[in-house]
C-alpha cells in the first residue's frame, strides 16, 4: 500500500500537480520561455570541460555585482562638481553599509577586467576563437574595451584629485589621435575646462550607454555560446570533434597479425 | 585548397556536435556547479577587498589598498601627477616612452589601435585548425611576448614617479607669468620644449617634475647671468663641461637648444619662493 500509490497517481495528485504546473504551461504557451530555459540547463556540453571555462560565467558575475552596486550608489551619488566629493565621503562614511557597497563597485570593477583579461587568455591557450566562434571572440573584445571604459569613466566620479587629474590626462590622450581626435576630447569635455558638463556626461556614459550596451552584447555573447557549445580543452584525449581513427580495413591476414603489436593500443577507439 | 580547408573545418565542427550529444554532460548540474563555486569565490573575493580597504585606509590616509578618497579636485593644482586606475598603466607608461611632439601619437593612439585591431582580426589571421598550444609556435611566442610587455609595462607605469610632457606642457604659461618672461616668444617656446623633452624627469622646475640622479633644481638656474648660448652647449653635451651623469640632448637640434637656452636664462627665480 506504501509503494503502489506512488506509481500510479490517485486522480486527486494529478489534479494538484496539473495546478500547480499551470502558471508554467500558460508561460511556456504563450514565450516559449519555460523550454528555453530547460533548453539552456540541459544542453550537452563536453565531458571534459574544466575549470578554466569558468571564468566567462565569472566575468558575468562580477559584472552583476557592479550592475546591483551601482545602482545602490546612484541612489545616494550626486553627479555635480559642488556635491559629488561630498556625497561620496557620505556613502563611505555615514550611510549603513554604504562603504561596502562603495567598496564592492571600486574592487568589483578591477576583478571584472582581471577576469575578462584571464577568460580572454583561456579563450586564447585554448584556441577557442577559431571556426565557427570568430565572431564570438570580437564580441568579447568590444566587451573588454567597454569594460575598460567604464573604468576611465567611472574613475572621475568621485571627483578627488586622483579622479580628476586622471582624467585631465586621459581627455589629452584623446585629444593627441588624429582626425577624430580633438573633436572627441572636445566632446567629453563638454566645455573650456572638466567641469559639470564633463562629470555629467561621464556619468551618464558610465551608467546608461555603456552598461546598456555591455548588457545587450553579454546577451550576444552567451547565444553564440549556446549556438555554438563549449570547447574541449585541446590536449584532451576524449576532445570533442577530434579526429576519428580510420575505420579498420577489412583484415586481409598480414594486417591483422601485424596491428595488435604495433599501433593498435593507441588507434584503438 | 581554400574549399578543402572549410569543408574539414566544417567536418570538425559536425563532428564535434556528434561527440558532444553522444558522450557530453549535461549543463546542469554538472558545469553548472563548478560556475556557481567559482561565482562565490569571486563574490567573497570583491567582499574581502572591500573590507580590507575599508577597514585599513582612514579617509585620506591610505591602507594597503589606497585610500577612500583623495583630496577633492582642485583644478589649481598644477604638480599633482595623475595616476589612473591601474590596467591603464600599460598606456600611461606607454606615453613616456614617446615623449617628442611628433612621435607622441604613436603611443597614445598608434600602438594602442594596432594592438585592438590585431586582436578584433586575431580569429581571421589565425586560420588553422589546430588547437594545441605547443604546435601553435606563432601563437605561443606572440602570447608570452603581449603578456611579457603587458606586464612589464604595468610594473612600469606602477613604479613611474615622473610628470608626462602633456601635463607639463599646461604649466608653461604660468611658469612664464610667474618668472616674467611671458612676453618673450622664443623663452616661451624654450619653455614648452623644456617640457615635452622630459627635462623634469630628473630636474625640478618651480615645484613640478622630479630629482632623479642628483640633477639640480631649475627654477633660478639664469640668475647667474651666463647667457642662453652657455645652456644651449651645456645641454648639447654635458660632458664638455665635466658632466658625465646627463646625457647629450645634440639630438634636439641647433633651433630648439638656443629655445632651451634663452628659457634656462629667463629663468632668474621667484621672490615668492
Amino acid at each position: 500500500m506504501a509503494v503502489t500509490p506512488a506509481r500510479r497517481k490517485s486522480p486527486r495528485r494529478a489534479q494538484i500537480e496539473a495546478a500547480a504546473l499551470y502558471p508554467l504551461d500558460w508561460l511556456e504557451e504563450r514565450s516559449g520561455l519555460v523550454g528555453a530555459i530547460k533548453y539552456f540547463l540541459f544542453r550537452r556540453v563536453p565531458r571534459d570541460t574544466s575549470w578554466a571555462q569558468t571564468l566567462g560565467s565569472a566575468s558575468l558575475t562580477a559584472f552583476l555585482v557592479q550592475a546591483i552596486t551601482g545602482v545602490i550608489l546612484a541612489f545616494y551619488y550626486k553627479p555635480d562638481p559642488d556635491k559629488a566629493y561630498e556625497s561620496i565621503q557620505i556613502i563611505t562614511n555615514d550611510l549603513t553599509l554604504g562603504w561596502l557597497v562603495r567598496g564592492m563597485h571600486r574592487w568589483g570593477a578591477s576583478v571584472f577586467i582581471i577576469l575578462m583579461f584571464l577568460h580572454m587568455a583561456r579563450v586564447f591557450l585554448y584556441g577557442a576563437y577559431k571556426y565557427p566562434r570568430e565572431l564570438n571572440w570580437i564580441v568579447g573584445v568590444l566587451l573588454l574595451t567597454l569594460g575598460m571604459a567604464e573604468g576611465f569613466t567611472g574613475y572621475l566620479l568621485p571627483w578627488d584629485q586622483t579622479a580628476y587629474w586622471a582624467t585631465v590626462v586621459g581627455i589629452n590622450i584623446n585629444g593627441t589621435a588624429p582626425f577624430l581626435g580633438p573633436f572627441i576630447a572636445q566632446f567629453l569635455q563638454g566645455g573650456a575646462a572638466i567641469g559639470s558638463d564633463t562629470l555629467s556626461k561621464f556619468y551618464s556614459i558610465h551608467m546608461l550607454v555603456l552598461p546598456g550596451a555591455i548588457a545587450g552584447l553579454i546577451g550576444l555573447h552567451l547565444y553564440l555560446v549556446i549556438r555554438l557549445g563549449v570547447t574541449s580543452p585541446p590536449w584532451s584525449p576524449t576532445e570533442a570533434g577530434r579526429e576519428r581513427a580510420p575505420e579498420p580495413p577489412s583484415t586481409n591476414g598480414r594486417e591483422g597479425l601485424i596491428r595488435p603489436s604495433g599501433r593498435g593500443g593507441s588507434n584503438g577507439e | 585548397m581554400a574549399s578543402r580547408r572549410i569543408e574539414e573545418r566544417r567536418a570538425q565542427h559536425t563532428r564535434y556536435k556528434e561527440d558532444v550529444e553522444r558522450t557530453g554532460k549535461p549543463f546542469f548540474p554538472h558545469a553548472m556547479f563548478h560556475d556557481t563555486v567559482m561565482s562565490l569565490v569571486v563574490v567573497s573575493v570583491i567582499v574581502g577587498l572591500a573590507v580590507v580597504w575599508y577597514l585599513d585606509a582612514d579617509g585620506t590616509e591610505a591602507g594597503v589598498l589606497g585610500p577612500h578618497y583623495t583630496e577633492e579636485a582642485d583644478p589649481g593644482t598644477t604638480n599633482f601627477i595623475p595616476r589612473p586606475d591601474w590596467y591603464f598603466y600599460f598606456l600611461f607608461y606607454l606615453l613616456r616612452i614617446f615623449k617628442w611632439p611628433e612621435s607622441v601619437v604613436l603611443g597614445t593612439v598608434g600602438i594602442p589601435t594596432i594592438g585592438l585591431v590585431l586582436l578584433l582580426a586575431l580569429p581571421f589571421l589565425d586560420l588553422r585548425r589546430e588547437r594545441r598550444l605547443f604546435r601553435r609556435p606563432v601563437a605561443l611566442v606572440a602570447l608570452l611576448l603581449v603578456v611579457l610587455s603587458m606586464g612589464v609595462l604595468t610594473y612600469k607605469g606602477a613604479t613611474a614617479r615622473e610628470s608626462l610632457g602633456s601635463e607639463l606642457i599646461e604649466a608653461v604659461p604660468q611658469w612664464s607669468e610667474r618668472q616674467g618672461f611671458a612676453g618673450k616668444m622664443e623663452a616661451v617656446e624654450g619653455a614648452e620644449i623644456f617640457a615635452q623633452a622630459g627635462c623634469a624627469q630628473c630636474h625640478l622646475y618651480l615645484g613640478t617634475g622630479s630629482q632623479n640622479l642628483g640633477a639640480p633644481e631649475l627654477t633660478d638656474i639664469g640668475s647667474g647671468e651666463r647667457g642662453a648660448e652657455y645652456f644651449a652647449r651645456y645641454v648639447q653635451n654635458p660632458a664638455q663641461f665635466g658632466n658625465n651623469v646627463m646625457p647629450p640632448y645634440a639630438a634636439l637640434g641647433e633651433e630648439n637648444l638656443q629655445k632651451l637656452g634663452v628659457f634656462l636664462d629667463a629663468s632668474k627665480g621667484t621672490e615668492e619662493r
